[in-house]
């Protein structure tokens, strides 16, 4: 009796959480559905806390359009979200951040014959000419914007170790438009490691690196999480002077650093996920401007220095 | 007479250095019930599973009608008609009757079990059984002899024309026996040649027309059973001259009472049970299988939980809500299932020695050289047979099994010992040494016992008053001068006493 | 001889069998060789330190695994554990800072609460599992998912950081070297020690045995098996909080990142020292060298280009196959 109790306990708080995410609202004259990625590292954490932060601002200015964010942990949910947000929500438009290019392309292509308005953001979908709006990151950008600060810097010679994310289509992007550039240099890529876009994976490969190359002068970490370990291992052996690292993203602890002028990390490169709050914002400015908007719009991935690095600093971000 | 069934030739048997088995000449009939009987450890076991084809022999040949064979595995013995039912069933629990007798020879349509016919023959084989047992039944939810029913309509689907049946009744009540005996009967007829091995001697005399008597590994008779008393048999096992198998009852039972249990109540198993036991006192516990017998002591023990019901010490109330509670009164009991519930069989006897009474050998950290030294005074007092103190219990015969058992029991130095069918499976001369144990406990060291047995006459021989239970109640209290079978079989079927 | 005693070695003899019960030493003992042929910067002091000292904290949590396991569990919620863990001990630590200030006292009222958090999350898993009647795969399971989705929340999906100033005082928990030691190598080894002697020498370690052997026959042994196995799911809390504690200094951060598949990693490293995954048989030392082992195959890899990144999975899975076969003489 005592545990059925708690099961009933569990089920009801579940119920009004779970109402409590999908406000229904009557006589709604749109409803956008927003479908992007869980927080699972920093970066997603960002596009979760500025996909948030702008449902929460439109739904105060559009008090009749209906704002419903799923988040999802892989692909196969994300799938599953979307055809939810149609079959349950009857959504008119869509505003998605892919995990995969590949695996949603089909489904997606799938609402739009059905009439949805649809927004890609960051990653493009396998096939041109589904979305009505394309609000892209610039991965290649962020390569290659990092390995021309980075040539500049060494006047294009020296020994750099790399750091990658995840194997994933966003990552080769980033690494070949990188090694593109750099290989037409004399800049000697000593090795390279996956780090999972992640801290303590950054610590400890570059512990390694450390322990394996007696001199290094440059780290590209490709991601501000990543460079932060890879900051923590360089200081505990001391060899800060001996090296740089770029990172990428624009994280608040990193943009900090770079305000500040620190030697270790003396830019950063934007890869900022607000850009879902842009592809929301276009896409019901499309509805509610007498003018239709449509198109591409593409968010440059720009080098963060202390110059500029004003205009990237947001303290409240999570990320 | 037929042409032999089955013949061995000098079959010899070796594990390493040690030889199990010597010139084994074993031969059996069509039709015939051939019984092997020997003490724990005597090599029955060995030479069955040599039959069957578990193992194969060191030396000599098996024939089979007539022509030698060899069989590599269980699979080439079970081809060969030749089927063994192990003591422990060898069923899958969860899957139905039906499930179990097909296991791994399914009948297929194309791809697809073919469900049906499945279902008839299994119900054609259990008709022909006479078992009232249905297809879809889970194993779980069977009784014991009902599952060992099972065991035998699989070796009827798979034509086997040798059946081994290894103590076939030693979980089975009385009437349970008769309808295995009348079934063998059936099987004698269908030309169906059988392996019987048990201790219980009588059963032998009863079922069998020959008897084979193994000891230490050699035959040491065979003969027609009807040329051979049961004391025979048991003098050919040892050996050596059995005296009567039971001690002579000890006086100096003391009127008081050391445990009295008032109306215990055991949801789905006993209703309201009261009982005293006396000090110095064996007390039986009869009753068909499904009486209720163990499900009530484990529960005055705190090892099931009970609706009502409360136990007095020596005319104190005591509350016991878990066994500790009662091991702290000096209460002990030995569950029936040796390697589910006494014994850890993947751990060294020293361990299990010691896990009931671990306190007293722990301060703060385990005194190892303590242990060993009460395992030295164990093995010594109980003659467990180990070659080596860090042996693992699976290595140990079932008696020694039980010894052990019994002197892991003893650690905490209980008063009051309740031995749930404490000769289950094991060999005369262990059956012996435990009744001796038994009495020596009540008379030379004071302390009281309950034997719960499904064998009467073990009762009968052993205790001072038996309680007899029948579908959860308590049908009657017989005296040691009413004790006999008839009685107790009468409370047992609630023919008498109140139900 | 000394240390072979304390790790429970003292009654090896030379023959096959125990050839197969030092396994996972031989196994250790071979991935050195490797190493050091691969790349001489292996043996370095500096490297071994680093190894030692990343190994602490899945070599402490597969200390408490050891246990969970031994009695027949397995607790799946660690690694989520860990992080909640560390997000509640920098949010505690951030917020008390404003009274107590950046001294040692704000960090001890941190290690407070990961002890306290870590034994609450224990208990919060045992009791589920004894009093719940919930297997324990299914109770840690959702367990897992509960405690890395309240970390998101914590850290709004981002990353919590501890403040500079915090972090300057802790700081030497983690990188402080005693006697060329690194702290957490030090911990670890205390933690090992007092493990080997709880689980071989006492009643407590007797039971949880005994219980991951059969259930119903310590059940019939007068145990207390529900409070054995809730004990058993304590200590991993207790684990996880002391590996928290050595954890959070490193990096001064938690987000949902951390200790990400360190529950995998930590029931590897058990079974890779021999511990029976069904319970009932286990050994602290072999979870260490197993921990030591999971340790030094990533270190490996980084310390070599022989090996494509993109196989490194493959090395990982093959190396623990083959050490566990190893250990168990073949398929017998």
């Amino acid at each position: 009796m005592k545990k059925a109790g708690i099961g009933l306990l569990i089920l009801a708080v579940i119920a009004v959480f779970g109402f409590m995410g999908t406000p229904v609202r009557a006589e709604a004259e749109m409803t956008f559905g927003i479908s992007i990625p869980a927080a699972t590292h920093g970066w997603t954490g960002g596009v979760n806390y500025w996909a948030e932060r702008t449902v929460e601002r439109l739904r105060f200015k559009y008090p009749d359009y209906n704002f419903i964010l799923a988040t999802a942990e892989g692909p196969e949910e994300q799938i599953n979200d979307i055809e939810d947000l149609y079959a349950i929500h009857n959504i008119d438009a869509l505003i998605i951040l892919p995990f995969e290019s590949d695996p949603l392309t089909n489904p997606v292509r799938y609402l739009k014959e059905q009439g949805v308005f649809i927004t890609v953001v960051d990653r493009g979908l396998a096939e041109e000419g589904i979305e009505d709006i394309y609000v892209a990151g610039d991965n290649p950008g962020l390569g290659r914007v990092s390995a021309e600060y980075m040539i500049d810097r060494l006047d294009g010679t020296g020994d750099i170790v790399v750091l990658r994310g995840i194997p994933t289509l966003i990552d080769d992007q980033r690494f070949d438009a990188f090694m593109e550039l750099v290989d037409e240099t004399d800049i000697n890529v000593l090795d390279w490691e996956y780090a999972h876009w992640n801290r303590d994976d950054g610590y400890e490969v570059m512990q390694d690196y450390l322990t394996r190359f007696d001199h290094i002068d440059a780290v590209w970490a490709q991601d501000d999480d990543i460079a932060l370990g890879v900051i923590e291992a360089i200081r505990e052996v001391g060899r800060e002077d001996e090296m740089f690292v770029v990172g990428g993203a624009g994280m608040v602890e990193i943009i900090e650093r770079v305000m500040a002028g620190d030697e270790l990390t003396p830019v950063t490169v934007s890869y900022p996920p607000d850009m879902i709050a842009a592809g929301i914002e276009i896409t019901v400015l499309h509805f509610d401007s007498p003018s239709p908007i449509l198109g591409e719009f593409i968010i440059a991935s720009e080098l963060i220095t202390p110059e500029n690095a004003e205009d990237f600093y947001f303290p409240d971000s999570p990320f | 007479m037929a042409d032999k069934l089955l013949e061995t030739k000098n079959i010899a048997k070796e594990f390493g250095p040690v030889r199990v088995l010597d010139e084994i000449n074993f031969d059996l009939y069509p039709g015939e019930v051939h019984a092997v009987i020997g003490e724990n450890g005597a090599g029955k076991s060995t030479l069955m599973k040599i039959i069957s084809g578990y193992h194969q022999p060191t030396e000599g040949q098996l024939f089979l009608d007539g022509q030698e064979i060899e069989l590599g595995d269980i699979i080439e013995g079970e081809k060969n008609g030749i089927v063994m039912i192990y003591q422990e069933l060898n069923l899958a629990e969860d899957l139905t009757v039906e499930e179990n007798i097909f296991l791994g020879q399914e009948k297929k349509k194309s791809l697809l079990l073919d469900e049906n016919k499945m279902k008839d023959e299994t119900i054609n084989i259990l008709r022909e059984l006479n078992s009232k047992i249905s297809p879809g039944d889970r194993i779980k939810n069977l009784s014991i002899s009902n599952q060992q029913m099972v065991e035998i309509a699989k070796a009827v689907r798979k034509e086997a024309r040798i059946i081994i049946m290894d103590e076939p009744t030693s979980s089975l009540t009385r009437d349970e026996v008769k309808v295995l005996f009348d079934l063998i009967e059936r099987l004698k007829q269908e030309q169906v040649g059988i392996i019987f091995i048990s201790h219980k001697l009588d059963e032998v005399k009863e079922v069998a027309d020959r008897v084979t008597v193994l000891r230490d590994g050699k035959q040491v008779k065979t003969e027609q059973s009807n040329n051979l008393s049961e004391a025979e048999m048991a003098n050919l096992m040892v050996g050596r001259e059995l005296k009567d198998m039971y001690p002579d009852k000890a006086d100096g039972i003391k009127d008081n009472i050391v445990l009295e249990v008032k109306n215990f109540t055991v949801p789905g198993y006993v209703e309201s049970a009261s009982f005293q036991l006396k000090e110095r006192e064996i007390l039986g516990f009869a009753g068909l299988v499904g009486a209720g017998r163990t499900e009530l002591l484990e529960a005055v023990v705190g090892l099931r939980e009970k609706a009502s019901g409360e136990v007095y010490q020596k005319g104190e109330l005591i509350k016991i809500e878990n066994y500790l509670d009662a091991v702290n009164h000096n209460i002990a009991y030995l569950s029936e299932d040796r390697k589910g519930k006494t014994l850890l069989t993947d751990k060294k006897t020293i361990f299990n020695l010691t896990l009931l009474a671990l306190k007293k050998f722990t301060s703060p950290f385990i005194d190892h050289e303590k242990e060993l030294k009460a395992y030295k005074e164990a093995e010594a007092k109980f003659e467990i047979q180990a070659p080596r103190t860090d042996m693992l219990v699976s290595k140990l015969s079932g008696g020694n099994q039980q010894k052990l058992g019994v002197a892991k029991l003893m650690e905490i130095e209980p008063e009051i010992i309740i031995f749930d069918e404490p000769t289950r499976g094991i060999d005369v001369g262990t059956k012996q040494q435990m009744y001796t144990f038994i009495k020596e406990l009540t008379v030379e060291r004071g302390k009281s016992c309950i034997v719960i047995s499904s064998e009467l006459q073990e009762i009968i021989g052993l205790c001072h008053r038996v309680v007899v239970m029948c579908d959860g109640k308590i049908t009657g209290v017989v005296e040691e001068e009413d004790m006999n079978e008839e009685t107790i079989m009468h409370y047992a079927t609630g023919l008498r006493g109140v139900v | 001889m000394k240390i072979a005693k304390a790790f429970g070695l003292e009654d090896l003899k030379l023959d096959y069998s125990t050839f197969k019960a030092i396994g996972p030493l031989v196994a250790l003992v071979f991935l050195f060789i490797l190493a050091t042929i691969i790349n001489p910067a292996f043996l370095s002091a500096g490297n071994l330190r680093n190894v030692l000292a990343r190994t602490a904290f899945i070599g402490i949590i597969a200390v408490g695994s050891t246990f969970v396991i031994v009695a027949g569990g397995i607790d799946l919620s660690v690694g989520s554990m860990a992080a909640f863990i560390s997000g509640v001990m920098i949010i505690a630590m951030n917020s008390i800072s404003g009274y107590l200030g950046f001294g040692i006292q704000t960090v001890l009222v941190g290690m407070a609460v990961s002890v306290g958090v870590g034994f609450l999350a224990g208990s919060f898993n045992g009791l589920f599992v004894t009093k719940g009647k919930i297997e324990p795969f299914i109770v840690t399971l959702g367990t897992m998912g509960i405690f890395r989705s309240l970390v998101t929340y914590l850290a709004d999906g981002g990353t919590l950081s501890l403040d500079f100033g915090i972090r300057a005082t802790y700081r030497p928990v983690y990188y402080q070297l005693i006697l060329g030691i690194p702290v957490p190598v030090i911990v670890f080894a205390l933690i090992a020690i007092i493990s080997t002697i709880v689980l071989k020498k006492t009643s407590f370690g007797r039971y949880c045995l005994a219980i991951g052997s059969n259930y119903e026959v310590a059940k019939y042994s007068a145990i207390n098996v529900s409070r054995i196995r809730t004990m058993t799911f304590i200590i991993q809390g207790l684990c996880v909080a002391i590996a928290t504690i050595l954890y959070v200094p490193r990096l001064g951060a938690a987000s949902s990142s951390t200790g990400l598949m360190w529950e995998l990693e930590a029931i590897a490293a058990v079974i890779i020292g021999g511990t029976a995954l069904k319970g009932g048989y286990g050994r602290i030392w072999g979870t260490i060298v197993g921990a030591i082992i999971l340790t030094l195959i990533g270190n490996i890899l980084n310390l070599t280009d022989l090996v494509s990144p993109y196989l490194n999975g493959t090395v990982q899975g093959l190396i623990i196959i083959g050490a566990v076969m190893f250990q168990r003489g073949g398929n017998k």
